[in-house]
């Protein structure tokens, strides 16, 4: 299949070599990723809990969706590049661990992906109508928690993926 | 030197007690406290990071620090204990090699300076009135709160990679 050959291609690059060998750049890229989790996963979290109600209240929704945006964006990129990185070092292993936790991450990140896309084109474009109201909209509700049950999921698939690599 | 005799008893203690020993010997228990402790790091790390982004400036400008302390303050500090729970029953399921560990060392280290530090001086800056306290003052003490907590995440990470020859401590409570 192609991308099994895709697969094997990139383990045998110079650079998954260099990921995979290195002392350094593995703790190095994993650290990142890991602290990242403050930019990235803190405010998703905190922009959930006001589109919930339950947290920055005072502020205006779309204030607040304003503020986090670039943030997460930022973070998010931040999360993709050493995700990749970490992949690459060793991506057939990745690809076919026993539970399938990688391939569970990554079609968690679609759905996690889905849910703002829907967000945006549904409720959040009305966002002028409830901006100010410190109770949110039931739709509002329902993206703020199923973005925080989904990320949880995906931190837990991230995690559990460390315990079925085989040891380098 | 007796802290040394209480702090290793303290850690065999640990090892053997009920949750030390069931976390170690369950196969998932030990993922699903670190996954905890991840959600934790998120939540924690963010609302320091609104707080910190505010004082230096580069965010959340439509409210005034200590406004937005208040806002995410039970957030911030409900995931402290979060951590702190899930930090120390991972920790119980090997205390005694932690003791040996010096990137653990480091970890609790900053960890107890971050934590005074965010409790005290850095509290009573982010409470301050806009333009009590002058801005250069309210950079610098944002970027220690970043570098405390930088450190406490770092030394996190580095015990993974830290392997310690637990021969040097004698072992009795396994």
């Amino acid at each position: 299949m192609w991308l099994d050959s895709f697969l094997a291609w990139l383990a045998n690059t110079h650079f998954s070599t260099v990921m995979r060998e290195s002392t350094w750049a593995e703790p190095i890229v994993e650290s990142i990723h890991v602290l990242t989790l403050t930019l990235f996963l803190g405010f998703a979290v905190l922009l959930d809990l006001r589109l919930i109600g339950v947290c920055l209240v005072r502020k205006r929704a779309s204030e607040v969706l304003a503020q986090f945006n670039p943030w997460l964006f930022g973070g998010f990129a931040v999360m993709v590049v050493t995700g990749t990185l970490l992949f690459s070092g060793d991506p057939v292993s990745f690809y076919h661990t026993h539970p399938p936790f990688f391939k569970i991450k990554m079609m968690l990140l679609v759905v996690a992906g889905l849910n703002v896309l829907i967000f945006n084109l549904g409720i959040g474009r009305q966002v002028a109508q409830w901006d100010t109201r410190p109770t949110t909209p039931p739709a509002a509700k329902a993206a703020g928690i199923v973005s925080i049950v989904l990320w949880v999921l995906i931190v837990a698939a991230g995690r559990a993926i460390a315990y079925v690599l085989p040891p380098p | 030197m007796w802290l040394k005799a209480l702090l290793l008893s303290f850690c065999r203690w640990c090892n053997s007690s009920f949750f030390g020993h069931g976390i170690r010997d369950s196969v998932w228990l030990f993922p699903f406290v670190e996954i905890f402790h991840l959600i934790g790091l998120g939540v924690l790390g963010g609302t320091l990071l609104v707080l910190n982004l505010r004082l230096l400036g580069l965010g959340f400008r439509g409210e005034s620090a200590s406004d937005l302390e208040k806002d995410v303050r039970p957030w911030m500090v409900g995931s402290l204990a979060l951590m702190l729970g899930s930090g120390f029953l991972l920790f119980s399921t090997e205390a005694v090699k932690m003791y040996g560990n010096w990137a653990f060392r480091w970890k609790m280290i900053f960890l107890a300076s971050a934590i005074v530090y965010t409790f005290t001086l850095y509290r009573k800056v982010v409470r301050s009135e806009e333009g009590r306290i002058a801005t250069l003052w309210r950079v610098v003490v944002a970027i220690l709160s970043v570098l405390l907590w930088t450190g406490v995440g770092l030394g996190g990470r580095a015990i993974a990679y830290v392997t310690t020859s637990a021969s040097s401590i004698s072992i009795s409570a396994r």
